[in-house]
């Protein structure tokens, strides 16, 4: 399909109107001016970013369009799709747009306008474009991607959408477990897309002339892409996953996921958006994977391996990115910061370079040692806000449980280096409901809190805060978790309790999540393919927003599940707890096919299970750069090693 | 008071400047911060030495006029930059000119004395286009000629802090016609109202009062009327 007449948006200095345009062309600016009034921060509904593409909708004959399925505040500070906006703009024949979803407000102006989801670069609507990717990076963007979808006119599932609507691809951490959303998708993008994202294009175009279904199956033939209408799931009988049947013997039984054996250039010219967004910085990623192999962390286990950005080229890139976009903060993007080799070189000479320029440097996902303390004195510029600690457990023996390498005692010492320096405040993350969890590691948690703010006191005195976060546990798909069962509800409000009555009193403060967000994020990441009809009933039942507190909808969620609204789950679970308790509930068998078992991120499970024993007996397993675990990832990947990659050298 | 060597020369250029733009569309809908950020931003890409503030959290010397209300363009707001080293306003115009975002447009660069009175010293009125539509001819006219026969218009003051108070729009709106030039679709108001500290008339406010704040609009800031600069001089000499 093609937009045939189309008027590219005219760059209008003076106060002009531009006329009325046809239908098929751009959504008109006065009819998406005539909404901004009524609505909250109407800039995030203009586009007119400094750095956005300006190609000519005409002058390209393949149409891309982007999608955050969230907040344009939030959509515009994810660097994957700032990285594949440039990697598609840089192909001469082709231009890529980028779309945010409205806030509700804005949605529900643009419905009762019967206006379309439009881009933010030509206006063009959302339905116009032959490609529309849609970023999955967690489990709360799932209903918002069938709002999405809906405000742009386009078929939600993909057996109703032929050649005449876009194709709709995935792509993000959440694609390893995609199962809950396969029917909506024609195809997800398995690990890093950067260059399969060009053979996608490439296999596309070649097939434009061909039926859907033919389209598909010569995508289905590219490494790293999974069209998941062609792998059906057999279930067995009250249970999970038994086999998957594969459509066409050509396929493969497995998708491995892509991996970039250097990492990708940085794109320098980032878009500069002109309303204050929830980061506003410019990024350069310093590395990707990470090689502390926490148990938990699903993150840390499908970006593996390890790959570092040579210093010259950040250092060069730097000098670009804050040249091309003004920016007045340059963010140093990585799962640990402190990991970087010579980050300490890195940073000094950064430093040096922005001297007297007024762009500061931040690093996130910093360690609890001093050398992270050391790193962040340094960046501070006089300035002590707040110092972020995730110890994630309270005790020595979860920390071990979990593979997070930190005692209670260097902790402590760590703590007082951070207000001997003038930090005023330090963040404390943990997580509840992890494995073999008790009501005494409550205890150890607050014993570690109290004894934190008694530092802090009697350095820093009474001005000095202590803010204590817990985030209830989720096992997640391909960690070494992934066959655990999610802590049920009971447990986690009397810990939660328990945590209430002991981290009080001055200069102390506690949040945490609500369970029943817990409990979505973890059916959403463990289900599988059957929860289509469910995502699909909440979503109509008014679930969007899921991971917002203001608008998302927990009572259209369990209606949804207390409904239980396909044939095929009535068939399945005779109740929605038999469902939460067959998805959630139960402890998986080493040898049970799990849903998301055919999409593999290169750790082996033989790998997780070993590890997983190792948990139990609360063994630490060493950061794999001085020794190789043999996680799968070299075996697998070992003809795409460079030079960046920082797994020791096997013999 | 001002002395000669503290005066530009066109040689050396300046250390103050004053920046004359206008904006429109995707930069019509930004907060008054947001516009700053947009503005160093540009400066930074054109490696303008901007002067900042000491301490630890230096700001960049930019004052604008006035804040433009959210959801509205202008023609020709005025924008004052305090530099680190001396430029000619030729020169600084050249260094931005090839990286100002979409929408944004500089008319006028010149250079000021740096111990000139602040744009918002010297600020005393503002004009502004609205544009509007869903709203009749007759209508229109009815609605400002009822509102320019009253003497008196309370509205109740913005913000938490004045729940409960109110005051006179009325005497804050200098003038308030209809143009006859504005283009189809839209019926246009040309407005002009006083925009000192503690009496800046706000035409989203006249919008209100007029009962049209519902309606789809285009608003513009046309023109700042500023103390001249005569008067100024006279007035700061004076004091001395």
């Amino acid at each position: 399909m093609s937009a045939d007449t189309t008027h590219p948006i005219s760059e209008i200095g003076a106060i002009q109107g531009s006329g009325s345009l046809p239908a098929t062309g751009p959504v008109a600016w006065e009819r998406i001016e005539a909404l901004l009034h009524r609505v909250i921060k109407p800039g995030r509904y203009v586009g007119g970013e400094y750095n956005s593409v300006q190609k000519a909708w005409d002058a390209t004959d393949l149409h891309i369009c982007l999608a955050f399925p969230d907040l344009y505040d939030l959509g515009m500070s994810n660097f994957a799709l700032m990285i594949l906006y440039d990697v598609l703009n840089r192909q001469p024949d082709l231009l890529a747009h980028r779309t945010y979803l409205p806030a509700p407000d804005m949605i529900a102006a643009m419905r009762e306008a019967g206006l379309p989801l439009y881009a933010l670069e030509s206006y063009q609507p959302v339905s116009t474009f032959d490609i529309l990717a849609i970023s999955t990076a967690y489990e709360q963007l799932y209903t918002n991607s069938l709002e999405l979808m809906d405000l742009a006119g386009i078929p939600l599932r993909s057996a109703n959408r032929d050649v005449t609507a876009p194709l709709v691809i995935g792509g993000g951490h959440a694609t390893f477990n995609p199962e809950p959303i396969a029917d909506f998708f024609d195809v997800f993008v398995i690990g890093e897309a950067e260059d399969v994202i060009l053979e996608l294009v490439g296999t596309f175009q070649r097939t434009r002339q061909t039926s859907r279904d033919e389209q598909l199956r010569a995508l289905a033939q590219i490494p790293g892409l999974y069209v998941p209408q062609f792998y059906t799931p057999a279930y067995a009988v009250g249970g999970g996953v038994l086999d998957l049947t594969v459509a066409d013997p050509s396929l493969p039984t497995t998708i491995e996921k892509r991996l970039m054996p250097t990492l990708p250039a940085t794109p320098v010219a980032q878009l500069v958006p002109n309303i204050s967004t929830v980061h506003n910085r410019a990024i350069i990623e310093i590395h990707r994977g990470c090689t502390r192999g926490c148990r938990f962390c699903q993150a840390g286990a499908i970006t593996r391996p390890i790959r570092e950005r040579p210093v010259d080229e950040i250092v060069a890139s730097a000098e670009a990115v804050v040249q091309q976009t003004g920016y007045e903060e340059l963010a140093l993007l990585s799962l640990s910061s402190a990991d970087y080799t010579g980050i300490d070189t890195l940073i000094r000479g950064l430093i040096d370079q922005f001297e007297g320029r007024h762009v500061s440097i931040s690093l996130p996902s910093l360690r609890i040692d001093s050398f992270s303390v050391e790193l962040a004195e340094m960046l501070s510029g006089g300035r002590h806000s707040g110092f972020t600690f995730a110890p994630e457990a309270g005790s020595d023996a979860m920390r071990r449980r979990i593979n997070k390498d930190i005692s209670t005692e260097a902790l402590l010492s760590v703590a007082e280096e951070v207000f001997m320096r003038g930090w005023r405040t330090i963040k404390l993350y943990f997580m509840i409901g992890l494995p073999a969890e008790t009501d005494e590691d409550m205890e150890a948690i607050i014993d570690l809190s109290q004894e934190v703010r008694r530092i802090g006191n009697r350095i820093g005195g009474r001005k000095t805060e202590v803010h204590v976060s817990v985030s209830t546990f989720v096992p997640k798909p391909d960690t070494v978790f992934q066959w655990e069962p999610l802590v049920d509800e009971e447990t986690v409000e009397r810990r939660q309790q328990i945590l209430k009555q002991g981290i009080r009193g001055r200069g102390l403060k506690l949040s945490w999540n609500a369970y029943p967000v817990t409990k979505l994020e973890a059916l959403l990441t463990r289900g599988d393919r059957r929860l289509g009809a469910l995502v699909e009933r909440a979503w109509r039942l008014g679930a969007r927003f899921d991971a917002w507190d203001e608008w998302c909808d927990p009572d259209a969620w369990s209606q949804a599940i207390a409904e239980l609204p396909s044939e095929e789950l009535r068939a399945a679970f005779p109740s929605a707890q038999a469902l939460l308790d067959h998805q959630l509930y139960r402890r998986r068998q080493p040898d049970e096919r799990l849903p998301w078992d055919h999409l593999q991120t290169g750790v082996e499970k033989r790998f997780l299970v070993r590890d997983y024993r190792r948990s139990l007996s609360g063994e630490l397993l060493t950061d794999c750069r001085e020794e190789c675990h043999a996680c799968g990832i070299l075996q697998h990947y070992r003809d795409l090693q460079t030079e960046e990659w920082r797994c020791p050298v096997l013999t | 008071m001002s002395s000669p060597d503290v005066m530009p020369t066109p040689s050396a250029g300046s250390a103050r400047h004053r920046v004359t733009f206008a904006t429109s569309r995707t930069l019509a809908y930004l907060s008054v911060l947001e516009l700053g950020k947009v503005w160093e931003r540009t400066l930074r890409r054109g490696r303008v030495p901007l002067k900042y503030s000491q301490g630890f959290n230096p700001r960049p010397r930019m004052h604008f006029a006035a804040p433009l209300p959210v959801g509205c363009g202008c023609g020709a707001d005025l924008l004052d930059l305090s530099l680190d080293e001396p430029r000619t306003s030729q020169a600084l115009s050249d260094a931005i000119a090839g990286v100002l975002p979409q929408n944004l447009i500089v008319l006028d660069v010149t250079a000021v004395d740096i111990h000139a009175k602040s744009l918002s010293e010297l600020l005393q009125e503002a004009e502004y286009s609205v544009w509007l539509q869903q709203v009749g001819e007759a209508e229109l006219a009815e609605t400002v000629a009822a509102f320019l026969e009253k003497d008196e218009i309370l509205m109740p003051k913005r913000g938490r802090k004045y729940r409960g108070r109110f005051y006179d729009l009325r005497t804050l709106v200098k003038s308030l016609t209809l143009d006859p030039a504005t283009p189809s679709p839209w019926l246009g108001l040309r407005m002009r109202v006083t925009a000192r500290p503690g009496a800046t008339g706000r035409p989203d406010e006249l919008l209100r009062a007029l009962g049209l704040a519902d309606r789809p609009r285009r608003t513009t800031r046309t023109r700042l009327i500023l103390e001249s600069e005569e008067a100024a001089a006279m007035a700061t000499g004076g004091e001395d």
